[in-house]
């Protein structure tokens, strides 16, 4: 009877989407890194312990206020229900129970509650002590009135604040990474400091003119020396003691240097992977940024190009000499595989990611980024290099939105700048922004006011702007002559000046650049200034 | 009509060859081996094989004499810069156009006398920025100045006699009457430079000025004829 009781509440629990999503909340609340929820509670509960131990304290030598006391009340309440979400939130015990049940029920056995009770008890146990849970507790029970001994503990709000700091998890975790390293150093710093307490102890009794009075003075000493510390509060007399400082002190220098070292090595190998944790961080505040897979010679013209206009983006590369010019050039790099699924997944593609470039100079590893891009995200841009003439169909099957491909493209170039080098050099003049003349396209909004104007109207002469044409998929417009097809849209090239202007037509227009931001801010107005008469 | 040589099998070597018209300039190809001219040959164009280290080999093919142009389009850099230096020893006017692999090797390339450098790195980097940031500009010259449409972009000299000289752009009117778009002007009395037609300017057009059109391949080409005929009446009553 218990047992269905039991189980048909996990069932409950299983189906129930409002537990679910309590629980989620919880999670992402107090232990999911990556969500943004965890960071602001992180900064509320740092903000609030320092508090609470200010209060502390202040409390040594003031009596508090009653306001102030219900201040700590609260903050102690707090903190024992995050302990106890935390508990709930550790571990699933409805899953528990529906696995053990669904085992038992196949092979025909009575469902084994005593067990399954304490594999779920053994699981918020295994919670409880562990450190951070610890410290947790700690912080809680000397509140407790008839606790009050355990005073001592309330330092341990202190290292609560652990749990909020990112970075300071990370240097225990690069401590723990060194754990034989440093348990060998530490047995070995443990019997010197053992050795010399002992040999201090003996020469520099009081007895023989010294000024170690008890083992307590002489481990003080020890510690105090091998550290280079030296306070000098104690000092040795006699010549054994002399002898005992000069070897500790040699020997100390040694260890400690050796300790030094180690650590170092340690954040030195796991620097990488911090640096790549914040890559992450960093592209997590972005709302919008370009991921380029593959950081050759196309890679990193790309790079200098979006950095000189200011947009954020990512490179991804598994070649080490690529990832460590990418760093010299304080670009945000991944050092990993781009043909991963986690990777590119990872670097955002459907998280703030508008543009996917890859540009490695191998076109199979193109196509398979491409492909493996379309497939994470139907709607991204995807632009593919392609180095041989065959496999710019296969780019395009594979879902690239554009393929570019850099010995077609430059043999273009070289032709053109044979055939008509004025004609060539202006246009790419005008592409680099090299002069100050500019090719731009202007929308025509809805409710701006050339909307519904025709080309006479505009007056272009008087602006100073050289319409070239205007780029439309309004079937309105077909009657037009000189309409070429582009993609789903048409370019009518030199329209006629009667040609009248529609909602989401794109004018293409030359000129200097201000000319054209003037032209655009006054649609831009304009469509407010209608938008909000309407 | 131009000659060409071009130097070195690649991607961007046939690239260059297809685009080249043939009409304009006669292309020649030098291949180091026979496999690589007869790859060449294959394709419609003459081909010649000679050792580009041996400067009489360099002569005879026309270096130094009718060759106009030559394209350096050897993968390796030093190789690029031997024939370009070879080049310039033996034609001081001859246009010598090089791709260059590492970006260091742009200066030594120009220090040998090389006219114009190619980057095809570089391009590629560039050309994938406007697509990125200018979507809808790079889609349009791809069609047309780059050319899978008939939309062209040209240059058209102005010759002595022309029935242009001495008009004033902003009485050309092209776009009325040619269906053309004047994009600039090179005004030899101001220097080499592109001014752009955008009536900052105006200019008066003598013989040796250039004009930067664009519009459908068929009417740059019968206004190109036009500006070409010398003495025409037709234009002017047009």
């Amino acid at each position: 009877m218990l047992t269905r009781l039991i189980v048909y509440f996990a069932y409950f629990l299983k189906t129930s989407r409002r537990y679910q999503s309590a629980k989620l909340f919880f999670y992402n609340l107090l232990e999911n890194p990556n969500s943004r929820l965890k960071s602001y509670f992180d900064i509320f509960m740092i903000c609030l312990v320092m508090l609470s131990v200010f209060l502390l304290i202040y409390e040594v030598d003031n009596k508090l206020s009653k306001s102030e006391v219900l201040f700590e009340r609260c903050v102690i309440s707090l903190f024992i229900v995050e302990y106890l979400l935390r508990g709930w939130v550790y571990s699933d015990n409805h899953k528990i129970i529906l696995e053990h049940y669904e085992k038992a029920k196949y092979l025909n056995v009575p469902f084994p509650l005593a067990k399954v009770a304490g594999i779920i008890l053994g699981k918020k146990i295994q919670y409880v002590f562990s450190p951070l849970a610890l410290i947790d507790l700690l912080a809680i029970l000397p509140s407790y009135r008839p606790l009050r001994i355990l005073r001592v503990f309330l330092i341990f709000r202190l290292f609560k604040l652990l749990r909020y700091f990112n970075s300071i998890k990370l240097f225990a975790n690069v401590i723990a990474s060194r754990r034989f390293e440093l348990v060998t150093l530490g047995l070995f710093l443990g019997f010197l400091v053992f050795v010399a307490t002992t040999g201090i102890y003996l020469f520099e009794n009081p007895a023989n003119g010294g000024q170690v009075k008890n083992l307590f003075d002489a481990f003080y000493w020890a510690i105090v020396t091998v550290a280079t510390v030296g306070y000098g509060d104690i000092t040795p007399q006699t010549p054994g003691g002399r002898i005992v400082a000069m070897a500790l002190i040699l020997i100390g220098l040694g260890v400690l240097s050796f300790l030094i070292s180690i650590i170092v090595a340690a954040f030195n190998e796991e620097m990488d992977e911090l640096r790549e944790s914040s890559t992450y961080a960093e592209l997590h505040r972005f709302d919008s940024f370009i991921i380029i897979c593959g950081f050759g010679r196309v890679g990193q013209h790309i790079a200098a190009q979006l950095k000189k206009d200011r947009l954020h983006f990512v490179i991804i590369d598994n070649k080490e000499a690529n990832v460590l010019k990418a760093k010299r050039m304080g670009y945000l790099v991944i050092h990993e595989d781009a043909s991963k699924n986690g990777v590119i997944q990872n670097a955002g593609i459907n998280n703030g990611a508008t543009a996917v470039i890859c540009t490695t100079g191998d076109d199979v590893i193109n196509v398979y980024i491409t492909l493996t891009s379309r497939h994470l995200n139907p709607d991204i841009r995807i632009i593919s290099r392609a180095n041989s003439q065959d496999n710019v169909k296969k780019l395009y099957q594979a879902g690239a939105s554009n393929v570019i491909q850099p010995f077609e493209i430059a043999g273009m170039v070289v032709a053109e700048y044979i055939g008509q080098p004025v004609a060539f050099e202006a246009i790419l003049g005008i592409l680099r922004e090299e002069s100050h003349i500019i090719m731009e396209t202007l929308c025509v909004h809805p409710g701006s006011f050339i909307e519904g104007m025709n080309l006479v109207g505009i007056g272009f002469e008087q602006r100073k702007l050289m319409l070239l044409g205007i780029i439309s998929a309004n079937p309105v417009h077909q009657k037009h002559k000189n309409s070429y097809p582009i993609k789903n849209q048409h370019f009518y090239f030199n329209p006629e000046l009667h040609f009248v202007l529609r909602d989401g037509d794109l004018l293409v227009v030359m000129g200097r650049e201000y000319a054209i931001d003037y032209f655009r801010d006054q649609i831009e107005k304009s469509r407010l200034k209608n938008g909000r008469k309407g | 009509m131009k000659r060409i040589a071009i130097f070195g099998y690649s991607v961007m070597s046939l690239e260059a060859m297809s685009r080249l018209n043939q009409e304009q300039c006669s292309i020649v190809f030098i291949g180091k081996d026979d496999a690589e001219a007869a790859l060449v040959a294959e394709k419609g164009f003459e081909t010649k094989v000679i050792d580009f280290r041996n400067d009489d080999a360099l002569r005879s093919i026309g270096i130094g004499t009718d060759v106009d142009t030559l394209f350096c389009f050897y993968p390796r850099d030093f190789d690029n810069v031997f024939l370009t230096i070879s080049a310039r020893a033996i034609d001081k006017d001859i246009t010598i156009v090089a791709i260059v692999d590492d970006p260091e090797s742009a200066e030594k390339l120009l220090a040998a006398g090389a006219n114009k450098i190619i980057d095809p790195y570089e391009i590629c980097g560039r050309k994938t920025h406007e697509m990125l940031t200018k979507p809808d500009i790079t889609n349009i010259l791809d069609n047309t100045v780059f050319g899978r449409h008939d939309l062209k972009m040209a240059q058209i000299e102005i010759p002595k006699g022309s029935c242009l000289e001495n008009t004033n752009t902003s009485e050309l009117k092209l776009n009325e009457r040619h269906n053309l778009i004047l994009i600039g002007v090179v005004d030899r009395e101001l220097g080499d430079q592109l001014h752009f037609a955008i009536r900052e300017k105006e200019h008066c057009l003598d013989a040796g000025d250039v004009l930067v059109v664009m519009g459908p391949a068929r009417e740059i080409k019968a206004f190109k004829k036009q500006v070409e005929q010398v003495e025409n009446d037709e234009f002017k009553s047009d």
